[in-house]
């Protein structure tokens, strides 16, 4: 009875959108690029990590400041991917992806930009984000199973002796 | 309910104010200390990198709340900024019972007797108001020992060739260099410097009753799980309380000293952790801040006779904010040198502090303390991947290979380098908040180059492969480590403090914290923040009974 019970919790029930903040759309877009800011080697990824969940859900709380940057990032971001390539940035090939975050990065896509904003600073932002997921706390949604302290040889939960563990 | 009438008030629980607190309440006088934070909790924040004092990136772990206490940054373009403590310059100094003592790396320097009087020593430098403490190191010197005596330091100044004059030893043995430490050492020794083990305000063996260190890594930044870390929080302010005299009123924010018609101190009003404003009647007022809030205090009280804020009618009152530019170098190893042991700091030296050529000051050297994996991610040397696979192989291939040395420069104090207070921008209490504003002094960058290029040389003869520099020194000052803003003077006209921290025409109106430094030395200031406040405290205790301290 109980175990029944627990299908029926209210955090289950959605499972279709998993995010707060983000469209699934949105979200896409981002753990695509994410995923080349920190990509998957033999090590994990920021997919692996989760790292879009700690994006999404420091947007709808801590960092709501930046709601309409991303907002703004990734529709400029889609636009001009569609111009170039006809595709979502998310369908593009890696190296096409990683082309286009060189050229946000260097500024070279300023056509793009929106008022108060552009695609360079987009991208630094996301890709400060990006290493807080990875490298911080799991707690706060990403470096799911410390994938990054494990990756770094950090030992973990760290033993700090007196009988007081961090769990 | 009103509040019954003590002798002081001390507001703000920190370095400078938990000393004071102390020395009234043990000398039998009544204290009320105010407290604007909580006292701190090691399990709420334990070892999360985005929570601590070394990021702010989510929250501030030991305050200030982060919506409730913005501040504002004039831009050198003008423009105005608002800021908050997890925004990015902020200057934040922790708001809880012990404020950076909790948190801090917890370096355990003496200023050198230069420090004092650094007019004397270098002369007039043009665009500073650089000029000599009304103190001098020998004044300051059983202060000194008492901090390191009562808060608990382990360090051997015997090993340490530029050391000032001290009567006995600190209390506790020094600690060992670890793996990188060790490197620097050695690196130093035969450049022919003279480095020695970092005087810390942490056990290296059982002290005053509580542990010896445990090395733990997350030390820096973070409370520290067993004890070992001593700030005021779990030394002074308990004797304190176990007096019967001191009461600690925490989260409570002080809106303003009120000063009578006759230019006396009255009391302070505040609100309560309920948002309830109070008065507080007292005999004596100590503020103890820190250099912007204390600042920003005494701008917001105003009064008949001083309209312009307490102790600023020649307008003085958050002038010269200082801080430390930040300068050195890293280098990388082709071995593993960091063990990672808390807090990763062990080494210094101070031949660079003074006397260098062509130079005004200078600023020590040591290793850095721990850099956790987010903090790293932002090291590489210039022209390096900032993402991508590259930016990940670096990352876990070098984040133990990496050593910094680094040191904290002597800021030349600039008049222009202020806090004032934004009449447009209020706080939760509807209090305006600190603005700051105007930037370094020019020579700064030049010490900074400077120290960047020994630090450099240090790790080329450690061994480093590849080394590069990190400069600090421009732009606006401030940071923790804020200092400067009602600096002590003999003139009233260009002074905010005396020589005992009391205000020029409020006699009952007294400052203990880093605002009253002249100047900030090319030390972490923690310890002299702290002598400070035993200055101070002796000064009202031994004086108290003459009548001028009593209000009305």
């Amino acid at each position: 009875m109980v175990a029944g019970g627990l299908m029926f919790m209210p955090c289950c029930r959605y499972p279709e959108q998993p995010y707060r903040f983000l469209s699934t759309e949105e979200a896409d877009c981002i753990i695509a690029l994410t995923e080349q800011i920190i990509p998957r080697d033999n090590y994990p990824g920021a997919t692996d990590a989760g790292v879009i969940y700690y994006i999404d859900r420091q947007l709808s709380s801590v960092f709501h400041y930046d709601q309409q940057t991303y907002r703004n990032g990734i529709r400029s971001m889609q636009k001009a991917c569609n111009e170039k390539y006809k595709r979502l940035f998310q369908d593009l090939q890696v190296p096409v992806q990683i082309k286009m975050m060189e050229e946000m990065e260097a500024g070279n896509l300023n056509s793009y930009n929106w008022p108060g904003g552009n695609l360079s600073s987009f991208f630094n932002l996301v890709m400060k984000h990006t290493m807080q997921a990875f490298y911080g706390s799991p707690i706060h949604g990403g470096n799911k199973d410390y994938v990054s302290f494990e990756m770094l040889q950090i030992d973990y939960p760290l033993v700090i002796g007196q009988n007081r563990y961090n769990t | 309910m009103k509040n019954k009438r003590v002798n002081a008030v001390v507001i703000g629980a920190g370095a400078g104010g938990g000393i004071v607190a102390k020395e009234l309440a043990v000398s039998g006088l009544s204290v009320v200390l105010f407290e604007r934070g909580k006292w701190p909790v090691y399990d709420e924040h334990p070892t999360d990198e985005l929570i601590s004092q070394r990021t702010e990136v989510l929250d501030s772990p030991f305050g200030p709340d982060h919506i409730k206490n913005p501040r504002v940054v004039v831009e050198a373009d003008g423009r105005r900024r608002i800021v908050t403590p997890i925004s990015g310059g902020y200057s934040n100094n922790a708001a809880c019972v012990g404020s950076g003592t909790v948190s801090y790396g917890a370096m355990a320097w003496r200023f050198m007797e230069e420090d004092f009087q650094l007019k004397t020593v270098y002369g007039h430098v043009e665009g500073s108001t650089l000029e000599d403490w009304p103190i001098s190191y020998n004044n300051l010197e059983p202060c000194y020992e008492k901090a390191e005596w009562e808060i608990g330091v382990s360090g051997d100044d015997g090993l340490n060739l530029f050391a000032p004059p001290r009567r006995n030893k600190q209390p506790m043995p020094s600690f060992e260099y670890n793996p990188e430490g060790e490197l620097i050492y050695n690196a130093a020794k035969r450049l022919g410097l003279h480095p020695f083990p970092i005087p810390m305000l942490r056990n290296s063996v059982r002290y005053n009753n509580r542990p010896a260190c445990i090395r733990n890594r997350t030390c820096c930044g973070f409370a520290c799980p067993v004890d070992a870390k001593n700030g005021t929080h779990n030394t002074v302010i308990p004797t304190a309380m176990s007096t019967g005299n001191c009461e600690v009123r925490t989260q409570c924010m002080i809106a303003e000293i009120v000063v009578d018609d006759k230019g006396q101190a009255a009391g302070v009003n505040y609100f309560d952790s309920k948002n309830n404003g109070h008065f507080q009647p007292a005999d004596i007022v100590v503020v103890s801040g820190g250099a912007i809030e204390t600042a920003r205090l005494l701008l917001n009280s105003k009064s008949k006779l001083f309209p312009r804020g307490a102790g600023n009618n020649y307008d003085w009152v958050g002038r010269n904010l200082q801080g430390h530019a930040y300068t050195g170098a890293f280098g990388l190893f082709d071995y593993d040198i960091l063990d990672l042991a808390g807090p990763g700091a062990t080494v210094a030296l101070c031949d660079f502090n003074h006397h260098n050529p062509g130079m005004v000051g200078g600023g020590l050297l040591a290793n850095e303390f721990n850099r956790l994996p987010y903090l790293y991610s932002n090291i590489r040397p210039p022209g390096s991947a900032r993402w991508g696979i590259d930016h990940k192989k670096f990352q876990y291939e070098m984040y133990r290979r990496t050593s910094q040395v680094v040191g904290p420069i002597q800021e030349m104090p600039a008049f222009d380098s202020r806090v004032t207070v934004d009449e447009n921008v209020k706080d939760y209490w509807g209090l305006p908040v600190a603005r700051l504003s105007g930037s370094r002094h020019p020579l700064d960058y030049e010490n900074c180059k400077f120290l960047s290029a020994k630090a450099e040389k240090i790790l080329k003869e450690a061994g480093a492969y590849h080394t590069w520099q990190s400069v600090g020194g421009k732009g606006l000052s401030g940071g923790q480590h804020q200092a400067g803003t009602a600096r002590m003077g003999n003139d009233k006209k260009t002074s905010v403090v005396n020589r005992f921290g009391q205000v020029h025409e409020i006699d009952n109106l007294f400052i203990a914290d880093g605002s009253l430094m002249v100047n900030n030395g090319g030390f972490n200031p923690a310890l002299t923040i702290m002598a400070l406040g035993y200055w101070v405290g002796d000064y009202i205790a031994t004086n108290f009974s003459s009548t001028k301290f009593r209000a009305g």
